[in-house]
């Protein structure tokens, strides 16, 4: 869901304070995909994920600033593309991430049950955060997996065919994953479009290996 | 820097006509040129399509969106066998990113489009408030337009619109209503292709999209009110005209912006006596249809109450208001009293016709050659900088010609600030034509838009240097063989040049190389106009210039409205009008100054220079001042200049008077009256010629504006032939006669 549906701002703000907290890796992977491609632009949202990694799991303004600088794009425009997808995060966010959808087939199947149990396990409602910041609650538009409903997405992975009484088990499975942060999330999906990649997952390398690629990359 | 070029299908913006395709739009047959949007094909046809998002110098980039020029489309097919077939496209097309094609059939009046149109415009009023009545753009607002000719006359949309605070200050001078926006994403291109600084975006894309700034800050652009212009609905308004008026109660009348010497086409929208807004006017030699925030909010000062309305003497400290009898029986008996000891200094805000006036009344009533139209900068002959050596003064380039530079180099000036079109045009040289910019500045400023923003190379110097980063650069052009250059770089190296500009040396070497590589322009702005040592750095750069084979590119523009027309008009110590030289050459500014703080000076009549505020030896301007001399200024207001003087004269602003200006690439443009103030205002020329007719006459009577502008005609070549007719809408751009 957007952060908010209308923005009552009434005066013009304060240009936010800049940052640079991109670490050598973080600039060498940068730059490493920006090579990809004829204009830098291009790197726009590898240059966000890569953003919340840095920025620990969610994109404070001045994150949007520091992709904005590295690529040589405006402030304005970076923020656009930000503010469009879902999986960035505004704000910060619980450690996971539960959206569910309440799309069409979905509902038919159920969903707001689901949420309302959500609601009621979590103490939170939709769009709220639990006090001890493991879980954000969303809803979500069709996550393309129907046949499957009622369908949660949280993080890069689907939980299908929920019910009001399965789902609990899953919020339990959810809270013993001790290490699993928004931040290690975006390294994962940055580790997916660099040298090693396959389809299930990102390789390892180091500074030196993007700053002298061996072989052929993705 | 970043690479923000546009790739050259993008830059199709002026496609240079190669082919020609036969296409039909509603049964009319034309020749196109190749790839040339459908929708500006059917203007060649005649047929009108209703558009949003479509502007013809806007990129395409996020265009396409208002959805409002579709049409359906039928192109040829080749079956299997070699038969050749109409077919329709399936879905209709939107005609302003279509490119027309050999054979097209375009049809923009069948039943589906007519729908298709109604049912575009019933999803783009989903969200507006519909709230004309209190809209300042109700009347002019191609939304109302199109609603009315295309759309449905009720609506079915009972749901909840979404709402946002009105009137947000988005800008200095813009207020946002964004409830009004219907995405067109006109301004967000705006400020991404033409002025440069992207500052607005789309932000929120999807049902929740909203046009903004980076995290709410304010829009600082020194341009933004030509979004107001572009947002084809009343999202984006002038904060000061804000329900000021209703543009059917609004005259309209053409004239030049006198803010700058650009010479911005406008037009003065006002109400009985007053001005109510400034608006661009199409020019496509001078400022295509933009202008600058300068010039469209800088103009309140026309009807505002500080405005001088009678002739004012200082007798004894007090100003005492006078009518004209009196001031001009005093001004008169003074001059009479000098008996030659007079001097005049001014013109640069005047137009060419006061000009000619106040040099007739010097020259041939006065009998003083002493007058100067310069405040700042050098004020030597102004034969001496360029014209000696090249054949010309200020501007070798015309404005528009700046695009189809291969590389520019802007040397020393804040040029957004001091030549704000001329910047527009580098920057579309850059944007849409692949031209590489070089700023080299001794200071730069933190905000955008500026050139620095998409140069490629960037030269910080220690301010005073840019002879020496002149000769640098000619020493690396001299020892790569760049260029073959002569005379005195010769034996200069780059480190020194490096060591004396704090340029580091590499930089100095791309310099060089970006500009030995074609057609280069040399734009120099207040720093080289104002440098200590002018005519070393203007040699410097007619070095560079010839060496790379661009002696006719080189570009001292003036700053003021009629800075070129003064010099044109021979307001200056040694030149009468047409730069025909004088026998016995008067005083110039610093001089006269001199000469009235000596107490050797009895008259100086100061025709609308700042000189307090501007001239650059400050105490000398103040010594002059305070001294005996008998001071007249003609003002609008009561500058610090005119509070200096002893007797001022309430003179008529550019809203108020008939004339030209000629702007700096030496075009001459009318300015029409719109309005008077007050009966007791005058334009300047009307103030020297009652004076010179008070005294005798001479040459220097006339009866009006026009008749100024035939004896000028009569008399300066280079205006020769120019009459309020041939001047037109646009304007003429004069040149020497041996070019
Ligand atoms: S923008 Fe146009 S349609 Fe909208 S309220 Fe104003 S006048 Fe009416
Ligand atoms: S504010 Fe006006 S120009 Fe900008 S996108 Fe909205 S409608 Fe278009
Ligand atoms: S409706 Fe839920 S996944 Fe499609
Ligand atoms: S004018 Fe063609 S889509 Fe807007």
């Amino acid at each position: 869901m957007a952060e908010s549906v209308t923005s009552n701002i009434r005066e013009p703000q304060p240009a936010p304070a800049k940052e640079a907290r991109f670490s050598e890796l973080a600039i060498a992977e940068l730059e490493e995909i920006a090579s990809h491609y004829p204009e830098r632009k291009a790197a726009c949202l590898p240059g966000l994920w890569i953003a919340q990694r840095e920025y620990d799991g969610y994109l404070p303004p001045a994150a949007i600033q520091e992709v904005a600088d590295r690529l040589g794009l405006s402030y304005s425009e970076v923020e656009g593309v930000a503010t469009f997808y879902t999986m960035y995060n505004l704000r910060k966010r619980g450690r996971h991430h539960l959206e569910v959808c309440t799309c069409l087939t979905c509902a038919v199947k159920g969903a707001y049950e689901v949420v309302h149990k959500l609601e009621k396990e979590l103490g939170v409602h939709v769009g709220g955060t639990t006090s001890d910041g493991e879980f954000t609650l969303s809803e979500a538009e069709c996550l393309d997996f129907c046949g499957a409903a009622t369908v949660m997405q949280v993080g890069d992975k689907y939980f299908t065919q929920l019910t009001p009484d399965n789902v609990k088990q899953v919020i339990d499975e959810l809270r013993k994953s001790p290490d699993y942060t928004p931040a290690k999330l975006a390294d994962s999906i940055v580790k997916t479009l660099l040298p090693g990649a396959s389809e299930t997952g990102g390789g390892s390398y180091s500074v030196e290996d993007l700053k002298n690629p061996a072989g052929p990359m993705l | 820097m970043p690479d923000n070029r546009l790739t050259q299908t993008e830059a199709s913006l002026n496609p240079a006509v190669t082919q020609m395709v036969n296409i039909k739009i509603d049964g009319i047959e034309l020749q196109v040129p190749k790839g040339e949007n459908i929708i500006e094909s059917a203007k060649r046809a005649g047929v009108d399509i209703p558009y949003f998002c479509y502007h013809p110098r806007l990129s395409k980039g996020d265009a396409a969106n208002c959805r409002m020029c579709l049409v359906d489309v039928f192109a040829p097919r080749r079956a299997p066998d070699g038969t050749v077939s109409l077919a329709k496209m399936p879905k209709p097309q939107a005609s302003c990113t279509l490119p027309a094609d050999e054979g097209m059939v375009i049809v923009t009046d069948s039943e589906a489009v007519v729908r298709d149109r109604k049912g575009v415009l019933e999803f783009l009023l989903i969200n507006h408030p519909l709230d004309c009545p209190i809209c300042d753009r109700g009347g002019e607002c191609p939304l109302q337009n199109n609603a009315i000719f295309y759309g449905a006359a009720t609506s079915r949309y009972t749901e909840e619109k979404r709402h946002f605070p009105k009137a947000y200050p988005l800008a200095e001078n813009v207020v946002f209503d964004r409830e009004r926006c219907i995405h067109c994403a006109r301004c967000t291109r705006f400020t991404e292709d033409i002025s440069g600084d992207a500052q607005l975006g789309f932000l929120k894309r999807g049902a929740d999209m909203e046009v903004g700034t980076f995290e709410h800050t304010a829009y600082k652009s020194k341009f933004s009110g030509n979004v107001i212009e572009l947002c084809p609905v009343g999202a984006l308004l002038s904060r000061s005209y804000r329900f000021k008026a209703r543009p059917w109660d609004l005259h309209s009348q053409r004239s030049v912006c006198s803010k700058c010497s650009n010479g911005c086409n406008i037009k003065i929208d006002y109400r009985l006596d007053s001005l109510q807004r400034i608006n661009g006017r199409i020019n496509e030699a001078v400022n295509e249809e933009w202008t600058c925030d300068k010039g469209k909010f800088g103009h309140s000062y026309v009807s505002s109450e500080a405005r001088l309305k009678t002739p004012m003497l200082k007798t004894g400290g007090e100003w005492k208001a006078i009518d004209w009898t009196e001031a001009l029986q005093i001004l008169v008996g003074k001059l009479r009293d000098a008996n030659g000891s007079v001097a005049g200094i001014g013109g640069q805000r005047c137009t060419n016709e006061d000009n000619f006036a106040f040099q007739k009344l010097f020259r041939e009533v006065l009998k003083s050659n002493d007058i100067d139209s310069r405040v700042e900068g050098y004020l030597g002959s102004v034969n001496k900088p360029l014209y000696e050596r090249f054949g010309y003064h200020a501007m070798g380039n015309a404005i528009a010609e700046l695009e189809d530079m291969k590389t520019i180099l802007v040397l020393g000036s804040q040029l957004v600030d001091e030549q704000p079109i001329i910047y527009l045009r580098v920057r579309k040289a850059y944007r849409f034509k692949g031209a590489t910019v070089i700023n080299a500045v001794s200071s730069v400023p933190e905000d955008s838009p500026k050139v620095g923003d998409f140069a490629q190379l960037e030269l910080v110097y220690k301010p005073g240097t840019e002879a020496a980063l002149l000769k640098g650069i000619l020493s690396v052009l001299s020892a790569e063989k760049l260029a073959s250059v002569n005379g005195f770089a010769k034996g200069y190296t780059l480190e020194k040049a490096a060591e004396e500009t704090g340029v580091s040396a590499e930089a100095i070497q791309q310099a060089a190389r970006l500009m030995a590589t074609g057609k280069l322009a040399i734009i120099a702005g207040r720093e080289v106009a104002n440098h200590a040592n002018h005519l070393e750095v203007v040699q410097a750069i007619g070095d560079l210039a010839e060496a790379t084979g661009n002696a006719q590119n080189i570009n001292l523009p003036g700053e003021d409205v009629n800075s070129q027309g003064a010099a044109d008009m021979g307001v200056l110590p040694d030149f009468a009008p047409g730069y025909a030289p004088l026998e016995n050459p008067g005083k110039n500014t610093a001089q006269i100054l001199q000469a009235a703080a000596d107490g050797s000076l009895k008259v100086l009549w100061v025709a609308g220079a700042k000189l307090l505020e501007k001239f650059p030896n400050r105490e000398l301007a103040q010594a002059a001042f305070a001294s005996d001399t008998f001071i007249v200024v003609n003002e609008l207001t009561m500058t610090e200049t005119a509070q200096a003087a002893d007797l001022v004269l309430p003179a008529a602003s550019f809203a108020e008077k008939e004339g030209t200006f000629t702007n700096c690439e030496r075009r001459v443009q009318r300015i029409h009256k719109a309005f008077d103030i007050s009966l007791e205002i005058k334009p300047d020329w009307l103030i020297f010629s009652e004076v010179a007719t008070r005294m005798g006459g001479g040459g220097g009577s006339f009866f009006s504006a026009r008749d100024i502008l035939k004896a000028i005609s009569a008399q300066v070549p280079a205006y020769a032939g120019l009459t309020a007719k041939s001047l037109g809408d646009e304007g003429v751009r004069w040149n020497y006669p041996d070019k």
